[in-house]
Parts: structure tokens; sequence; C-alpha cells
């Protein structure tokens, strides 16, 4: 039985299928080749120019993160902001996008209009949640400081995006507030396919709600929730925008994340030869942090990818 | 029970507790873009418009900002539904067809998709300058689909992994060519997953800062992301163009959504759910 359906696969997928495959994924093949490899390759050898990219430096722009004081001291200053930022983001926005999930799942009358509701921080742009936190933030008519002044939890203006301790905490929290939404539909979704007869069967074994949650709904979302999980990772790592349009990197460069000092160095003060090698010192970090959930997930993708 | 009752409660408290959490933020933009200055920047911020006023949108209009809504649609457009297109038909090869190489396409794909933009950025800008495309859409219409591409192609290979074959093969059968296989049968019904992608991809391009950012300096050309920062001139801030530019930037993507919204749920877990 078994091997009649392998047999039957094979035939389907069929090996004189080559040309008409090969016809298919052949534009995206070559836009890759052509837009993000060959870039890539020369980003890779102007990295290793000088600022005037007139001579061959190989790798002195590399070398001068690791031996340069101030240089050092801003890389390291932005990797450590990286990881902080990406780690409470990320984990932010599973807890938050968990419960989300775990109440739109209740049977609450209008929970469809609900749901709608709550996605709304995700399906709005990047630059309009920036601006309605950053205008929420603002020192200057802005609600937050005037909400806490008056409630009394304190006596003076708070400068959110301009005080160091604040100002990380305000960018996790916009980035919490906007991606939150995607985890919580994902998570619903894979909730919904849980049969409610378990939960009716546990509670008559007598479990308690904890244990329910953990013998019950973790296994059924672990999946979707490492999924989503990894590429919510990747779209905070790659952020650049949020953070930019909410600091600049200010106070003192405390919110100065990889990607920020990369543009500072590249375009701020011109030299792009080095901001190259800053970005390029990003890969190890992606890699890193990817890595965590690589095991599982990239697995699952060779089982969809190579067949 | 009282347990389901209690715990009913308390779902229903945090629900409360969510919802202002997400809408406030929202609603006090949409209040303050209908406030004039005066009132915006008083001392004690008003719940409600005192003096409901339209004259930061009639500053909008009269400004370029609609030349940078005429810009960011094109873009998105032309990119979502060339790059959606060519990502499903290689997605389909590559999930429903063998060939040489297909595996390392796959992955090398996947690991396009790992890469970030903050690295791509200043490769992008280099290409692009190279071919003295700098501020021009065509530009942007050149390197969006790598914001695109990677991801719908992701995507979609796990799609087309959960449609059944059957119904292709009874085609086959039938006397079909793969090719129209492919149009009659796959990708009507991978529609709603589709659907989906191209609603990300959109919403991914018509958000995108950091690109247009480097490309784009020349103002006929900007897209919204940059309009609406140029609305900050120095230190000035004028919240009430910005609270009205910005709810206008969202207004196309909430419409996609609204339109979408079906496919979107489907679309998001596809792939990840076995079974």
């Amino acid at each position: 039985m078994v091997a009649q359906k392998k047999v039957r696969r094979l035939q389907f997928e069929g090996a004189n299928n080559s040309r008409l495959a090969l016809c298919l994924i052949a534009p995206v093949v070559i836009y890759l080749l052509l837009v993000m490899l060959t870039p890539i390759l020369w980003a890779i050898i102007t990295s290793m120019q000088n600022k005037n990219r007139t001579e061959f430096v190989a790798f002195e722009n590399y070398a001068w993160i690791f031996t340069n004081r101030s240089a050092w001291r801003s890389f390291s200053n932005a990797l450590g902001n990286t990881l902080v930022y990406t780690l409470f983001c990320v984990g932010g926005k599973v807890l938050l996008g968990v419960i989300i999930a775990l109440v739109l799942n209740q049977q609450i009358k209008g929970r469809n209009l609900y749901r709608a509701l709550l996605l709304l921080p995700w399906t709005i742009p990047t630059v309009t949640s920036v601006f309605t936190w950053r205008w929420l933030y603002s020192d200057v008519g802005g609600v937050l400081s005037y909400l806490l002044q008056v409630s009394g939890f304190t006596t003076e203006r708070v400068e959110w995006l301009a005080t160091n301790n604040t100002a990380m905490l305000s960018c996790i929290l916009v980035n919490v507030w906007r991606g939150a939404p995607f985890i919580g539909i994902s998570v619903l979704s894979a909730l919904q396919t849980i049969p409610h007869s378990l939960y009716e069967a546990a509670r008559i074994d007598g479990a308690n709600a904890p244990r329910q949650f953990h013998s019950i709904t973790l296994p059924y979302i672990k999946d979707v929730l490492g999924m989503s999980s990894l590429v919510t990772t990747i779209w905070t790592l790659n952020d650049f925008e949020m953070v930019w349009l909410l600091t600049r990197g200010a106070p003192a460069y405390a919110t100065e994340l990889l990607s920020l000092y990369s543009y500072r160095v590249g375009f701020s003060n011109g030299n792009l030869p080095r901001a190259i090698a800053v970005s390029f010192m990003f890969f190890p970090v992606v890699i890193a942090m990817v890595a965590v959930f690589t095991n599982r997930s990239l697995r699952k993708e060779s089982d969809f990818a190579g067949g | 029970m009282r347990e389901k009752r209690i715990g009913m409660l308390i779902a229903i408290a945090v629900l409360l507790i969510l919802l202002i959490w997400t809408l406030f933020p929202i609603y006090w933009m949409v209040n303050t873009s209908f406030k004039p200055d005066a009132e915006i920047y008083n001392i004690i911020p008003t719940l409600w418009p005192k003096q409901f006023t339209t004259i930061n949108y009639e500053k909008l209009i009269s400004s370029n900002f609609f030349t940078y809504v005429g810009n960011s649609l094109t873009v998105a457009g032309t990119v979502t539904v060339f790059g959606v297109f060519l990502s499903t038909i290689a997605a389909y090869a590559i999930s429903k067809l063998r060939f040489r190489g297909r595996t390392v396409i796959s992955q090398a794909i996947i690991y396009a998709y790992l890469i970030p933009r903050s690295i791509m950025y200043i490769p992008l800008y280099m290409l692009v300058s190279r071919l003295n495309l700098l501020n021009s859409l065509w530009a942007l219409m050149l390197i969006y689909p790598t914001l695109v591409i990677p991801y719908a192609t992701w995507i979609l290979i796990a799609y087309f992994k959960t449609i059944p074959n059957n119904l292709e093969e009874a085609a086959l059968i039938d006397g079909c060519t793969r090719l129209q296989t492919l149009f009659l049968v796959a990708i009507p019904l991978a529609a709603p997953g589709i659907m989906s992608t191209a609603i990300f991809s959109f919403t991914m391009c018509w958000g995108d800062h950091l690109y247009a950012l480097v490309i784009i300096t020349k103002d006929s050309f900007k897209t919204i992301p940059l309009g609406i920062s140029d609305l900050i001139v120095d230190d000035l801030f004028a919240w009430g163009q910005l609270a009205g530019a910005a709810i206008f930037a969202a207004l196309p993507v909430l419409l996609l959504y609204m339109l979408g919204s079906k496919y979107i749920v489907t679309g998001v877990t596809a792939g990840a759910v076995k079974g």
C-alpha cells in the first residue's frame, strides 16, 4: 500500500517534467542571482576597499571594528542592543500572542469582530504605528506622560524616548504592540483545530486548567508557535525602520542597533566599505539567533522542499 | 459550572485590557488628526476634539502627499503582481515536480529569505547606483522583489505541499498537459494561500522605508513612508498632519485586509499545521 503510493507519487512528479520545471523556476532563480547574489559579491569586494574606493585593503575594515577603540565601543554597544531588543521583542510578542489566541478562542459573542480589531496593529504600515506611538510618547502634548502624572505615578514629565532607560523599553513596546497579533492569529488557528471533547475528557478525569494547557493545548500549538516564532525572530532582526524612526539611535546610542550603526557609518559618515563590513558582522548574530529554532523548523522546511 | 464561569470572566477582562491596549493608540491618532494645532499642543489632552476640524487633511491634499500615494501604489502593486506570480510558478515546480537541483534551489531560496534587509540595503544601493537608476520608481520595482520573492516562494512551497495531487492526476489522465494543470487546477486550489501571500507582499512593499530611504532623495519619487517622515522638519513635528498622513497610509492596506480577510487566517498557517 505504501509502496503503491510512492510509485504513484514518483509517476506524478515524473522525470520528463524537467524542462517545464526549469522554465517555471528560471525567472525566480535568475532574478535572485542577478539582484541578490551579484550585489552581495560586489559588496564583499567593496568592503575590502578604502573609504574613497581607490585601493584594495583586504580585511582592514573588518579589523578596524575590533582594533579601533571607539569603533569597538560602538559595535559592541550596537550588538548588545540588538540582542536585548530582539530577545525581549520576540519574548513579548510570543507571550502576548499566546494570550491573544487563548482569549479569542473562548466562546465570546462578537469574537470575529474582536479578532479583526486585535489584528489592527499588524495590518497598519510600520510608519503609521511608529508615529502613533511616537505621538503617545511625545513630551509635548503626549498622552502617556499626562496620564501618568494625573494618576499620580510620576511627578514630572516622562521623556520616554529621550531617557536611556526608557528609550529601549519604549521601542520594545512598540514592536510588541505591532507584532503580537501575528502570533496571536497563527496560534489561534491551531487552537481552533483542538477538539473540545479532549478538554471535557480531561476535566472529567480531574485535570485542572494548567494541566490541561500543558498536556492538550501545548502539543497542538507547538508547531505553529515554532514556525511563527522563527519568522518573527527573522523579522525582528531585520528591523531598521521602527527604531530609526522612533529614536534614530538616541539617546547617546542607547537604542542603536547594528543596522542603525551600519547606516551611520555608511551614510552619515560616508564610509561605505566600512558600513558593509559592519553589516556583514551581523551575519553571526542572525545565524546564532535563528539556530535556536533552526533544528526544528529548517529541518521541517527541508522536508517540504527536498521532498 | 462555576469554574467555567470564572474562566469566562477572566477571559472577558483580559479581552477588555487587550482591546484598550490595541485600540487606544489608534484612536488617539485618529483623534489628533481632527484637531487644530492649538488644541493638539494643549497641556491637557482631550479625548474628543473640542474643535473638530479637517484642516490637517486639507493641508495634506494640497501638498505633495498624493504623489507619494501614487508612487507607493504603483510600486507595491506592480511588484506584488509580478513577484507573487513568479513565486507561485516556481513554488509549484519545487513542490510538485522533480528536477535536478531541486533541493539546492529550495534551500537557497530559504537562505535568501534569511538575509536581513539591513545587510542587503547597501549592496542594492550599489546595484541601483551602478545602473544609474537612483531616484526612480524603476529602481524600487527592481529591488522590492527581493523582499517578496523569497518569502512568497517559501510560503507557497509549503502551501502547495498541503494540496493533494488527486485532482491534478485526474486532469492529467484526462489529457491535460502539465502546464494546463498548473493554471487550471493547482493555482485555483491554492487561491487562498496565494491571496494571503499577495496581501502580505503588498504590505511589505507598501511599508518599506529603508530601501526607499537610500535610493530616493528627489521629492517627486518619494513613497509614503518617506513622505510621512518628511513632515518632520528638524525638531518640529507637524503632528496634526502626521496623524492624518499616518491614517491615510494605513487605509489601502486595511482595505486589502478587509477584502481578503477570510484568506489571511488560512494562509498564515500554511504548511505549519499538519493534518
